[in-house]
């Protein structure tokens, strides 16, 4: 199948992975993938904006 | 030395032995002093005497100990000490030996003069052996006589006589454990290897033997390194995050502490620690001592050198020891042990002297060895990163929702089907969009969760854009899958298809850049399952008379005008005296066009109209050509002859192969870039080279366009595709969409939701593989790097297009 094509490295630590057979793919390690899923439920992952907040969003993250 | 020039004090021998207790209480509850008659008690008895040796070689008189497991099951234990007092007791009236070997707790270690400090079972002593053995015989070598003498059951069998003459000191003891007593009698060669191992890692320069009569097995223990080595031992299969163990030591009140430590790449926390010797498996006070100094001292480094930024709880005790293989070794002069199995260490003092011992000491080795002390800090930070990140998606599981985490977030607007199979979940962002695609859908089969990336005001005048813990949280219970730090079940998922849709500008490609790089490192099974896709809403949308066409992209739109525009004109070609006209003209002006179109995006990576065309006049079209210089040469040359500002030829290390570099724009500033084979080898090089051999038909200007009637003259290639185009945009109305929010409902349905009609790109883990990357790119700490994508921007979007 395509997977056993896929040479990936962890994001996180840069390591590369074996896909087949690891259930934290595409991390190398549980503690990689914790890490990151850390990082997305903190709110660390940021792109740049164009636009302006606009006034009720922020009343909306008040509810 | 002989004896008389000893003082009093050091005279070890029979006026030194007191007696405790007598001995047959042992054989009725032998449990009680050897914790039990299995094969633990067994091999108690081995290390019983041996623990006698080892306070032989502490007193600093014994440097070899051998142990001797005999075909028949029985053990001799020898050493090279000064032997056991063989001299009349004073109050017993009989040799001390024999009270040694006939009263409990007797022996030398009762009196702190004779061994400062000692191991021994808790004091019970050679007696307990004795008592429990069928037979018992001992060979002591002191004062230039051997000296002899057996026991059974603990009762003297024959007095001890003297049987002969040596030059040597030591006590040899050799029994066999009773039947009677114990069950098993067979003794474990690992079982006593792993014990005197420890043993002389405990006692630095003392040599251990042991020897299986049985099978002939032996082994030989001896480490200077100590309990430094015990460490090394104990990691020699891990990779170590530091080359080299820490060791400190210290005395404090007659207690002399050592600890030896080094972190491995696991997650696992091995702590030995030992009072005289013994193992205390249960830890006691020095191990609680030990902790407490070591979470104190990493998080004081780590505060003091600001590495808990983004940590405000601080590092926690299991932080700390993750990874962590160390020995803690204490002496002191009256060990308590507790516990089930009595080795817990009890002497509440040890706790604060280990304490103080180890702040002082570890804190000063963090200051002189910075690079060791990032190392582990950097293991323990992660260790509490992952700790925390684990307990914050527990709480994000459980939060809002509340009780029922399988109610549904109020954001989505679900659908009435319920097989998965069947149902599809349009993810879309934009502010009016959401509202459009909820009106717009067939709410059979289709459900809409809206997102609204959250904005943040990072400086004066940049905004970053996110998911919000809230829409992660929606996301993951609209589709019906746990998140955890184990593999994401995605068998549970309540859509097969899942499909993002984004405004087509650079918030929306950001929007999907997450969004992506979250499903693929978090629940990549989406992925793999081809549960995800990416929404395709049209660019443009063309009003022909009362009809609307939706046009994909700006490549899409210009063949459609061309097209268009072919019904009305005709080109002459200079020389051939024929028009051409309809398909054949078309077919040209496509390829022109696209042309063209690859041009720009070069252009807009910096690199010159012109300088292409050069490589393409010199048929620069192989990653070869960089290997030979004497034609790239040539390629150098003709660059600068069009005025072209170009570098050395120099060597392009990583293909083994020559590149030089050229200035470009970007613009209108000036930037670097490199011929080589990287350019060569890209999607926008390789088909302008490809569609410059096919217009090569269309010969140099000027070209004579025949339009209602009347003649133009056209003098470049460029002016001939405007001219054409414009033509196809007569009596049209072009509308360019720049969000999903300008279409209304039907429109939205009729050209993106609508699966008669639509597209959908179907994400493969490859694509997401690239999109990660691109996301690691933005995600990157440099700055320069991040402003070098945005500059970069609409290529990067494009490639995220798959």
């Amino acid at each position: 199948m395509v997977e056993e094509k896929i040479k990936a490295r962890c994001p996180r630590c840069g390591k590369l992975i074996h896909w087949e057979g690891n259930p934290y793919r595409p991390f190398c390690s549980q503690r990689c993938k914790l890490i990151d899923l850390g990082k997305w439920i903190d709110e660390k992952y940021r792109l740049p904006s164009e636009e302006l907040p606009s006034g009720d969003e922020e009343r909306e993250e008040e509810m | 030395m002989g004896e008389m020039t000893k003082s009093l004090e050091e005279i070890y021998d029979a006026r030194q032995i007191k007696v405790l207790d007598g001995l047959t209480a042992v054989r009725k509850r032998p449990s009680m002093y050897i914790g039990n008659t299995g094969i633990e008690g067994l091999h108690h008895l081995v290390e019983e005497l041996v623990d006698n040796s080892i306070d032989e070689s502490l007193a600093g008189y014994c440097t070899k100990i051998e142990v001797i497991i005999h075909l028949d099951n029985s053990v001799t234990v020898k050493d090279n000490g000064r032997g056991i007092p063989v001299d009349i007791h004073q109050l017993e009236k009989k040799p001390a030996v024999e009270v040694v070997l006939t009263k409990l707790h007797s022996g030398g270690k009762f009196d702190k003069k004779s061994y400062k400090v000692s191991g021994g079972l808790h004091g019970v002593g050679l007696s307990v052996v004795n008592a429990l053995s069928e037979y018992l015989e001992l060979e002591i070598k002191r004062d230039g006589k051997v000296y002899f003498q057996r026991y059974e059951k603990g009762q003297r069998k024959t007095p001890l006589q003297i049987v002969g003459k040596t030059k040597k000191t030591g006590t040899k003891i050799k029994f066999k454990p009773d039947p009677e007593i114990f069950g098993d009698l067979e003794f474990s060669y690992e079982l006593l290897s792993q014990r005197l191992r420890e043993l002389s890692f405990l006692n630095k320069g003392i040599t251990i033997t042991i020897e299986d009569e049985r099978n002939d097995k032996n082994n030989q223990f001896f480490y200077k390194g100590g309990i430094i080595s015990f460490v090394e031992y104990l990691n020699r299969n891990k990779n170590c995050i530091h080359l080299k163990p820490i060791y400190f030591e210290g005395e404090k009140n007659d207690t002399y502490i050592e600890v030896a430590l080094q972190y491995n790449d696991s997650y696992k926390e091995t702590i030995f620690t030992f009072a005289n010797s013994i193992n205390t498996h249960e830890g006691g006070t020095h191990l609680v001592g030990f902790k407490s100094a070591l979470t104190r001292t990493i998080n004081t480094y780590a505060a003091n050198n600001n590495l808990l930024k983004d940590l405000k709880e601080g590092l926690s005790g299991e932080d700390v020891r993750e990874g962590l293989v160390g020995v803690i070794s204490v002496r002191l002069p009256d060990p308590q042990f507790e516990g089930q199995t009595k080795t817990k260490l009890g002497n509440s003092e040890i706790k604060g002297y280990v304490e103080t011992l180890t702040n002082e000491k570890l804190g000063g080795f963090f200051e002189e060895h910075p690079t060791v002390a990032r190392k582990i800090l950097s293991k323990v930070i992660d260790a509490a990163r992952a700790r925390v990140a684990a307990r914050k998606a527990r709480e994000l599981a459980r939060k809002k929702g509340g009780m029922d985490s399988t109610l549904l977030p109020g954001k989505l607007a679900d659908c009435q089907e319920r097989d998965p199979a069947h149902s599809e979940l349009y993810i879309v962002e934009g502010d009016s969009a959401g509202g459009s695609a909820k009106q717009g859908r067939d709410r059979k089969y289709q459900a809409i969760l809206p997102l609204k990336g959250k904005i943040l005001n990072v400086e004066k005048a940049r905004f970053d854009k996110m998911l919000s813990n809230d829409e992660i949280k929606t996301i993951i219970t609209a589709l019906g899958v746990g998140i955890n730090q184990d593999e994401v079940d995605v068998s549970k998922i309540r859509y097969h298809k899942i499909i993002i849709m984004t405004d087509a500008d650079v918030d929306g490609s950001h929007i999907r850049t997450l969004l992506l790089t979250f499903f693929y490192r978090q629940m990549v099974g989406v992925i793999e399952r081809g549960y995800l896709y990416i929404a395709q809403p049209p660019l443009y949308r063309i009003r022909v008379g009362k009809e609307d066409v939706y046009l994909k992209d700006e490549e899409e739109l210009n063949r459609f005008l061309l097209e268009r525009a072919m019904e009305k004109v005709e080109l002459e070609l200079k020389g051939a005296r024929t028009r051409l006209g309809g398909k054949r003209l078309l077919d040209i002006l496509n390829k022109l066009s696209r042309f063209d179109y690859y041009l720009r995006r070069l252009e807009r990576r910096g690199y010159p109209r012109e300088a292409i065309k050069v490589l393409l006049r010199q048929e620069v079209s192989l990653p070869e050509d960089f290997g030979d210089k004497g034609r790239l040469m040539f390629v150098h040359k003709a660059l600068r002859a069009e005025g072209m500002e170009v570098g050395d030829i120099a060597t392009d290390e990583e293909h083994n192969l020559y590149e030089f570099s050229l200035q470009g724009k970007i613009n209108g500033r000036r930037v670097e870039r490199k011929i080589n084979k990287e350019l060569i080898d890209s999607v926008e090089y390789r088909n302008v080279q490809a569609l410059y051999r096919s217009i090569a038909g269309l010969e140099t200007p000027p070209f004579i366009i025949y339009y209602k009637g009347g003649q133009h003259r056209i003098e470049s290639k460029v002016e001939l595709l405007q001219y054409i185009t414009n033509i196809g945009k007569e009596g049209l109305y072009i509308q360019r969409y720049k969000g999903l929010g300008e279409m209304n409902p039907e429109q939205l349905w009729e050209t993106t939701m609508n699966p008669e009609r639509r597209s959908l790109l179907q994400v493969r883990v490859e694509d997401a593989v690239v999109a990660d990357e691109i996301f690691t790119i933005l995600m990157g700490d440099q700055v320069e790097e991040r402003r070098r994508f945005i500059e970069k921007n609409a290529l990067q979007v494009e490639n995220l297009d798959i």
